[in-house]
């Protein structure tokens, strides 16, 4: 039997009498990427700090392969933190050999090869650095002791676009080398193109987890479009079942959890001109996810 | 190896899938010989960027479905018979969702159906005619 490699059981942390993380319960299996989503402040930020060790949990246990975080642990696990952690008055050479004194897994050529990808010379200031050149050095940082977990912590901030496939194909690399990753990111795109597994965080809580496939199959649209305008709907957006409505002219849009055929088939009793039941892409479901419960007027 | 592949990753359909039938219609369209190689899975993901899990997926149900061989060490290659008629099959399912698309968007912009009758078989006129002047 594998190990999880990352492992958080009943993770809770608070701030006081703010609850930052609640009840948090999420395993990152060996080879797998996951991604955490969730709105600024949902707590995803301290949620890593946590499984790393760089705060102290108030309720709750994690594991890294098994094991309690130590020292050691950074050997094989690498963290790029949201937050610039880089020395201003440092150069990124001096970065780099910091590093490579400080990690006994640093390979020096792997830095060099990082450092040509993102076009970061040397000799510059780390204050001459733009935020995007931050957050490419970071990466190059973690990336150089050949991470065998590494969790990142919203990669692309700051990056443009040709830089965030960048960091895309590097995160795909390590994954295709047999590293786990665990990481956040607001470009739901990344997420959807890169992570097997994606959980999504709302004020402190894990409201959704799953595969992107086991996501995008528990959810459809049922579209209709009616002739004139859309007809009374008789308290249909009341059903449980129906996270979300959406009316734009003619057309009426129910996101659905599930009995979508029969959700389609009431709709089809009210004589619109079509019904169809569609998919959703992972924006959708996260938007769905995170958005404030269904308001009065969606239940005319 | 051309970039004969391409997927969609807002699609609701799942990754792997896009992949089985995008090889399918390769071999159906001659694209992939048989006993041609196929990318690793580390190439084909980051040519693709999409996760390598994702892409060993669809290799392994493409292996279990015939289509291709993997052999270790050596790499996975279009099996040599035995794909063509599952091949073929995906072909038509490709186009009959397309066009079941099409006519799904014909009705719900209200056209009745004689309507949408009519511009298929000038869609149908169009295009088949067109290759055989060619």
């Amino acid at each position: 039997m594998t190990l999880t490699t990352i492992s958080v059981h009943d993770l809770t942390k608070r701030y006081g009498s703010f609850e930052a993380v609640s009840h948090l319960t999420l395993d990152v299996e060996p080879g797998s990427i996951c991604g955490l989503l969730g709105p600024n402040g949902a707590g995803k930020t301290t949620a890593f700090k946590c499984i790393l060790g760089l705060a102290r949990p108030t309720a709750g246990s994690i594991a890294i392969e098994g094991a309690p975080v130590t020292p050691k642990t950074f050997e094989t696990t690498a963290y790029v933190p949201e937050r610039n952690v880089l020395h201003e008055w440092m150069t990124v050479g001096e970065h780099v050999e910091l590093n490579r004194r400080s990690n006994p897994k640093h390979d020096p050529k792997r830095a060099d090869e990082l450092l040509a990808t993102f076009k970061l010379d040397r000799r510059k200031k780390v204050k001459r650095l733009s935020k995007g050149q931050k957050t490419a050095l970071m990466l190059i940082l973690a990336l150089s002791i050949r991470p065998r977990i590494l969790v990142l912590d919203e990669p692309s901030s700051g990056l443009d676009p040709i830089f965030q496939r960048v960091v895309l194909d590097l995160m795909i690399d390590a994954a295709a080398g047999g590293a786990t990753i665990l990481f956040s990111s607001h470009q739901i795109g990344q997420v959807e193109r890169a992570a097997d597994r994606v959980a999504i965080l709302k004020q402190g809580r894990l409201v959704l987890d799953g595969t992107v496939d086991e996501l995008k199959g528990s959810q459809k649209i049922v579209e209709a479009i009616f002739e004139d305008s859309v007809p009374s709907l008789n308290g249909l957006a009341a059903d449980a079942r129906i996270l979300r409505v959406e009316r734009v002219g003619r057309v009426y849009r129910a996101y659905v959890r599930e009995g979508g055929d029969e959700i389609a088939r009431r709709l089809d009793a009210l004589g619109p001109k079509s019904v169809s039941v569609l998919d959703l892409n992972l924006e959708d479901i996260f938007l769905n996810a995170v958005a404030d419960a269904k308001s009065p007027e969606d239940t005319i | 190896m051309p970039a004969i592949f391409t997927v969609d990753p807002r699609s609701g359909i799942p990754l792997y899938l896009q992949l089985i039938e995008q090889v399918k219609r390769a071999v159906a369209l001659g694209t992939l010989d048989s006993g041609e190689q196929l990318p690793t899975v580390k190439a084909l993901a980051l040519d693709l960027t999409i996760n390598p899990n994702t892409v060993a997926r669809a290799y392994r149900d493409l292996e279990r479905e015939g289509v291709i061989e993997t052999s270790p060490g050596r790499g996975s290659f279009i099996r040599s018979n035995g794909a063509t008629g599952e091949s073929r099959r995906a072909v038509t399912d490709v186009a009959a969702a397309a066009l079941d698309d099409a006519v799904r968007e014909a009705r719900n912009l209200g056209l009745p159906s004689a309507e949408v009758e009519t511009l298929f078989k000038r869609a149908l006129g169009r295009w088949f005619s067109a290759r055989e002047e060619a």
